[in-house]
Formats: structure tokens, C-alpha cells, sequence
């Protein structure tokens, strides 16, 4: 027990020598310019980061809009028939038609 | 506190004058703190440089100017500790032997009293910086705020915001590793 705090007393020693060895250091000449430096083009960077993610946005939302606006416009093309699926069914084969609507069968009255 | 809360407020709003006031009369103390916390007086002005930059940059997300020295350590302790991950320097790196080789080689050509005491203070450094490979880089830093930059647990509370409780037990287990690398290097030098 009485070793453990011989150590741990060393220990302290050795911490306060090192405070001694490691003085706070002389600032050197150029340590604010290149701080600037580092400063000014950690600046430009993020300028032009946040310019490029401007410019993303603006353009995620146009594109949005001329989307909604190209689905909500109603389809009026010549070539393309107004009417349903069900409508050009109908029309293409009248109920008058034979063969859809009673086909094949028919029943001769004089038995031939 | 070495600045006005005034000067705090007027550098949070990007006043570049007032945010050189507080490079300036900080930047002594923080350099000092990174040069033991990092022990490589090369990157120092580098690593210091990395906190003024976040200061500047994260300076508006700060709430209370009260809390600006804690904060300012957070990202002291912050940048070390990505610097000391970076490098990854441990133990096995900078074996003792190679330290007592270099300070054998420098007692041979050191011949005056200065250049002994800096040649002890050199072997102070390697070995306390040999001794911290026993342990993680975040313990290193907390066993260094602690033991060597000599600051309380409650300010190591605001610092990394956990409580005292926590930070007594991570403490003490990072200290009982050191010593064990401590006593171990001890009796490695005893017999020789």
C-alpha cells in the first residue's frame, strides 16, 4: 500500500516536471497572418459551397414547378381521342353488331 | 476570464477586430496547453491555429459569453484529440530506449549547464509522453487537463459536459494504467 503511494507520488513529481519542461511556447511572427489565411479561405470555401447548394435548391424547385405545371395542363392533342377507353370500345363495335352481341347463333325456322 | 463579455459579443458578431483581441490574448495560454497535451512543438501552432479557426467559425453558437472559457477548451481538447488520432503516436513508436540513446548521444556533445537542463527537460517530455501511450488519446488528454494544466473537476465538468462522477471514475482508471506503465518502466531501469 505504502508502495502504490510512493508511486503515485513519483507520479506527481513527474507531472509537475513536465508542467516545468513544457513552458507555454513563444508565438511565432506569422501565426495571426496565416490564421487569416486559413480563415479567409475556410470562408471561400463555404461561400462557394453554400452558392452550389443555392443554386441546387433554386434549380430542384423550378424543375418542381414546371413538373406540376406540365401534369396539370389538360391533354388536348389532335391525335389523341377525347373519350374513355370504354367509350372507343363501344364505338368501335356497335351493340347492333351481330357478332358481339349475339353472335354465331342463329335459329333457322325452317330448319335448315 | 481574460476578455470582456462585450468583446465576446461584438466577435460573435463577426467584428474581425474583436475576434483578434481574443486570438490575441488567448493564444499564448492555448498554445501552451496544446504543447503538453500533443507533445510535438512542431504541429503546435498548427493545432492552435485549427481552434481559432473553429472558435471563429462556431463562435455564434455560443449562448452565454460566461461559458467562453470551457468552450474555448472544448475545442482545444477537441482539436488535440483529432490531432493525436491522426498521428497515432504510441508507446511502442517511441520507445524509452530510443530516448535515453538520443539523450546518451546529446550528453555526449552537450557541454554546458543550459544545455543539460534542457537536455532533462527533453527526457521529462519523452518519458511522461512515453508513459501517456498507456493509455487512449482521450484519457491522455483528460489525465493532462487534470494533472498537468491543473484544472478542477468542475471545470472538467463544464468541459465536457458529463458529470464529476463519471469523470472521477474514467481518472482514476487512466491514472492506474499510467502508473502501472510507470511502475513497469521503473523496474525496467532499476536492475540497469
Amino acid at each position: 500500500m505504502s508502495m502504490r503511494g510512493n508511486e503515485d507520488e513519483k507520479l506527481d513529481a513527474l507531472f509537475r516536471a513536465y508542467r516545468k519542461a513544457c513552458p507555454d511556447p513563444e508565438v511565432s511572427a506569422n501565426f495571426m497572418p496565416t490564421l487569416w489565411a486559413r480563415i479567409d479561405s475556410r470562408q471561400t470555401f463555404l461561400f462557394s459551397f453554400r452558392r452550389m447548394a443555392n443554386a441546387f435548391v433554386t434549380a430542384a424547385v423550378a424543375l418542381s414547378v414546371a413538373l406540376g405545371v406540365y401534369l396539370s395542363i389538360p391533354r388536348s392533342t389532335p391525335g389523341t381521342p377525347p373519350e374513355t377507353y370504354v367509350e372507343v370500345l363501344a364505338a368501335a363495335n356497335p351493340l347492333d353488331t351481330p357478332d358481339i352481341v349475339s353472335p354465331a347463333v342463329r335459329v333457322d325456322p325452317n330448319g335448315r | 476570464m481574460l476578455v470582456d463579455f462585450e468583446l465576446i459579443k461584438r466577435a460573435q458578431n463577426k467584428d474581425s477586430v474583436a475576434f483578434n483581441e481574443i486570438v490575441l490574448a488567448y493564444r499564448k495560454r492555448i498554445l501552451g496547453t496544446i504543447t503538453r497535451l500533443i507533445a510535438r512543438s512542431e504541429d503546435v501552432e498548427d493545432v492552435a491555429q485549427e481552434v481559432f479557426l473553429r472558435l471563429y467559425f462556431s463562435l455564434d453558437q455560443l449562448r452565454t459569453p460566461e461559458v467562453f472559457e470551457p468552450w474555448l477548451y472544448r475545442l482545444t481538447v477537441n482539436a488535440a484529440f483529432d490531432y493525436l488520432r491522426k498521428q497515432r503516436r504510441r508507446q511502442e513508436f517511441r520507445m524509452s530506449d530510443l530516448s535515453e540513446q538520443q539523450v546518451l548521444m546529446a550528453d555526449a556533445t552537450a557541454g554546458s549547464k543550459v544545455e543539460h537542463e534542457e537536455q532533462t527537460k527533453k527526457k521529462v517530455r519523452e518519458s511522461v509522453d512515453s508513459l501517456l501511450g498507456a493509455v487512449s488519446e482521450a484519457d491522455r488528454i483528460l489525465l493532462m487537463m487534470k494533472e498537468v494544466e491543473g484544472l478542477s473537476l468542475k471545470e472538467l465538468e463544464k468541459i465536457y459536459k458529463v458529470n464529476e462522477n463519471a469523470l472521477k471514475v474514467r481518472l482514476f482508471r487512466a491514472r492506474q494504467r499510467v502508473l502501472k506503465a510507470f511502475g513497469a518502466a521503473g523496474k525496467k531501469e532499476g536492475p540497469g
